[in-house]
């Protein structure tokens, strides 16, 4: 258990840039999520911060130790992998105890700890078992469990939830978010899924092309995200292109003028969350109101998403909660769209920059 | 009731047809391998068994006959007994370097995220374009007395006498491994490259190191690739031909060669066959011992 720290970090494989100076300082007993598409260069720092990939520039601090250049084995980070990596030969017990034979811990010792580590995990009758003879669920408990036993400084986990069913998942995370709290231990996850980032981590890092494009709570990102990019990744978002008039002014490509909060005359985009979006009578009295036609309509049970088309070429997602007293819009019907304006979050847009 | 009788029985009549239709298919298909195995393999080799009980006179060459002599004779005269350990000697010492020289280039195939792989794996191929005896046969024109380490050596007066190595065990050794390595270090990159990579560095992070890695995970399970791998060098050279001949010279006999030598020089084909026969038993004994010896000590 111990404060992590990442200063400048960086990884270039020949002329490409895994990842681009990320500086993170994790606390002790957090729980820090890197939150990005594939290839944006999570997978890397977190196996940086293993000691699997030697960085081209930058430190990595453990427990106010000095690791960069220490080789995996002598940095008591305990991993979790994608493919959970259990030693097929190997019961689930000496799977267990196979880190702590490591750390030469006697015999008499290993057997409780052993026990300690699989009761955690749920896995008490299981002791004997080779892995191939346990579900997927119950390997990723045993791989929790041998990375846990050996009482890390930092517990990594590679995407611990990709290869277990839907409904497995959402069990799992909290079990894994209960039980890290439970033990206190400094924890980084890397994951593609914002679902479950929003549910496991105390913190979020966003992180694109080797960069790290915004570091924050749930509430930060959502509200506040730092780009266009962030605003597509946490939440779900209506990116309408144009330009800012002058502040407080936009005007889409279609040509439609609404009202911002802020903004530097210039192109830009601005961003809608589908929920704060009101439709139909709850429109009145909005600062920005459209008229438009519904063109789509999806029912996905607690919501349901209208497309509302505003202009030739700007067209809106609005979610609805679904109420028992709710009439459905249809497809053709005429509707208003209003929302304040400052539920519009405006970028500029960086000319040569391709935005997410 | 008789119309679903009726019914009944064409439907197990149309199934019986079924799996009449499929076991033909499937016998037609295997059928050639079978027959090709048999009159190749199978019955030459109890002919040879047969032949070896028979009796042998100079002169009237083969007699009819129902004896032990010639596995007698066979291990009673120390001209056998040393071809025999000479083999097995030779057979062992080839397998442990093969095993052990083939390892890390097997790895590193398998590990290699190079888009070069397919090079790298032609290139352990290559040597297996170029048969036993040309290569051999090369050798000598290096290596031989006369050859070009030697003459080159003496050119600069670094040695007197021409350094002996053709015509020794070693040059044999050396020359066997050199045909077998490709096909052990083959074996070997299959069943590491159905290792996940992960496990390793699961070992690095619970605290292992290299050598600790080595032995407690990647050893057991790239163990299937050491036991076959081993196995097939050691068969390989058990019965090795032309490398012998050509690299141990006329005194440096091994169990392939003397059979060649029974048969076709000494025309003794009860002798010959026995030695065959002492050669196939020896290898197959062998080998299942050094399997269940392996299996017995990595279990799981």
């Amino acid at each position: 258990m111990a404060r992590l720290e990442l200063h400048h970090l960086s990884k270039h494989f020949g002329p490409t840039v895994a990842v681009s100076d990320v500086t993170l300082d994790i606390a002790d007993g957090e729980f820090v999520v890197l939150l990005g598409p594939s290839g944006c260069g999570k997978t890397t720092t977190l196996r940086m911060i293993a000691g699997f990939v030697a960085p081209t520039a930058g430190r990595v601090r453990l427990g106010g130790r000095e690791v960069t250049t220490l080789p995996p084995w002598k940095r008591n980070a305990g991993m979790v992998f994608q493919s959970y990596a259990l030693f097929p030969h190997l019961s689930v017990a000496e799977n267990v105890a196979f880190g702590l034979e490591m750390r030469k811990i006697a015999p008499a010792e290993i057997k409780p700890r052993v026990t300690e580590a699989l009761r955690m995990v749920r896995l008490e009758g299981f002791a004997e078992r080779l892995p191939r003879q346990l579900s997927g669920g119950q390997q990723q408990r045993v791989a929790l469990a041998r990375a846990l036993a050996i009482r890390p400084d930092v517990l990594l986990l590679d995407e611990p939830l990709s290869n277990l069913d839907a409904k497995l998942r959402e069990t799992v995370r909290v079990e894994i978010r209960e039980l890290q709290r439970q033990l206190g231990i400094t924890t980084v996850m890397v994951t593609h899924d914002q679902e479950e980032a929003l549910i496991m981590a105390d913190r979020l890092v966003v992180m694109s092309e080797g960069e790290v494009r915004q570091v924050g709570s749930q509430r930060d990102l959502y509200e506040r995200p730092a780009d266009r990019f962030v605003a597509g990744v946490v939440g779900r978002s209506n990116i309408l292109p144009g330009k800012v008039v002058e502040p407080g002014r936009f005007e889409t490509q279609g040509g439609i003028r609404i009202a911002c909060a802020g903004g530097q005359a210039g192109p830009a985009v601005i961003a809608l969350r589908p929920e704060r979006l009101a439709l139909g009578p709850a429109a009145q009295g909005l600062t920005n109101r459209l008229h438009g036609t519904v063109e789509f309509v999806s029912y996905l049970g607690a919501n349901i998403d209208v497309h509302v088309r505003v202009s030739a070429a700007d067209r809106v997602v609005v979610s609805q909660p679904n109420r028992a007293d709710g009439r459905l819009p249809s497809e053709g019907d005429k509707v208003e769209v209003g929302w304040p304006a400052e539920a519009g979050v405006v970028f500029a847009e960086e000319a040569g920059r391709p935005q997410a | 009731m008789t119309a679903s009788a009726t019914a009944g029985t064409l439907q197990s009549l149309a199934a019986r047809e079924m799996r009449g239709g499929r076991l033909s298919t499937a016998g037609f298909l295997i059928g050639p391998a079978t027959i090709f195995v048999t009159v190749g393999l199978l019955f030459p080799i109890l002919f040879l068994f047969r032949y070896s009980l028979n009796d042998f006179k100079p002169g009237v060459l083969m007699i009819d006959a129902f004896t032990i002599k010639q596995y007698v004779l066979f291990f009673t005269d120390p001209y056998f007994t040393a071809a025999f350990y000479r083999t097995l000697r030779v057979a062992v010492v080839v397998t442990a370097i093969c095993v052990v020289l083939a390892f890390p280039l097997a790895y590193v195939i398998a590990r290699t995220q190079s888009r070069w792989k397919h090079l790298l794996i032609m290139l352990v191929v290559l040597p297996l374009f170029v048969g036993n005896a040309v290569r051999a046969a090369g050798w000598m024109t290096l290596f031989g007395n006369k050859g070009f380490l030697n003459v080159s050596l003496q050119w600069l007066g670094l040695i007197d006498e021409p350094l002996r190595i053709m015509f020794t065990e070693t040059a044999v050794i050396v020359g066997i491994l050199a045909v077998n390595l490709p096909y052990v270090v083959l074996t070997l990159q299959s069943v590491i490259e159905g290792i996940d990579r992960a496990v390793e560095e699961a070992a690095f992070s619970l605290g292992a190191g290299p050598m600790t890695m080595f032995r407690r995970v990647l050893l057991p399970l790239a163990l299937p690739g050491f036991v076959a791998g081993g196995i097939f060098c050691f068969i390989l050279t058990m019965n090795a031909y032309a490398t012998p001949v050509l690299l141990g010279g006329p005194q440096f006999v091994m169990m392939g060669p003397l059979v060649y030598i029974q048969f076709a020089i000494k025309s003794n084909w009860p002798l010959g066959s026995a030695v065959a026969f002492i050669l196939m038993a020896a290898t197959l004994v062998l080998t299942a011992a050094a399997n269940l010896v392996v299996q017995r000590r990595y279990r799981r």
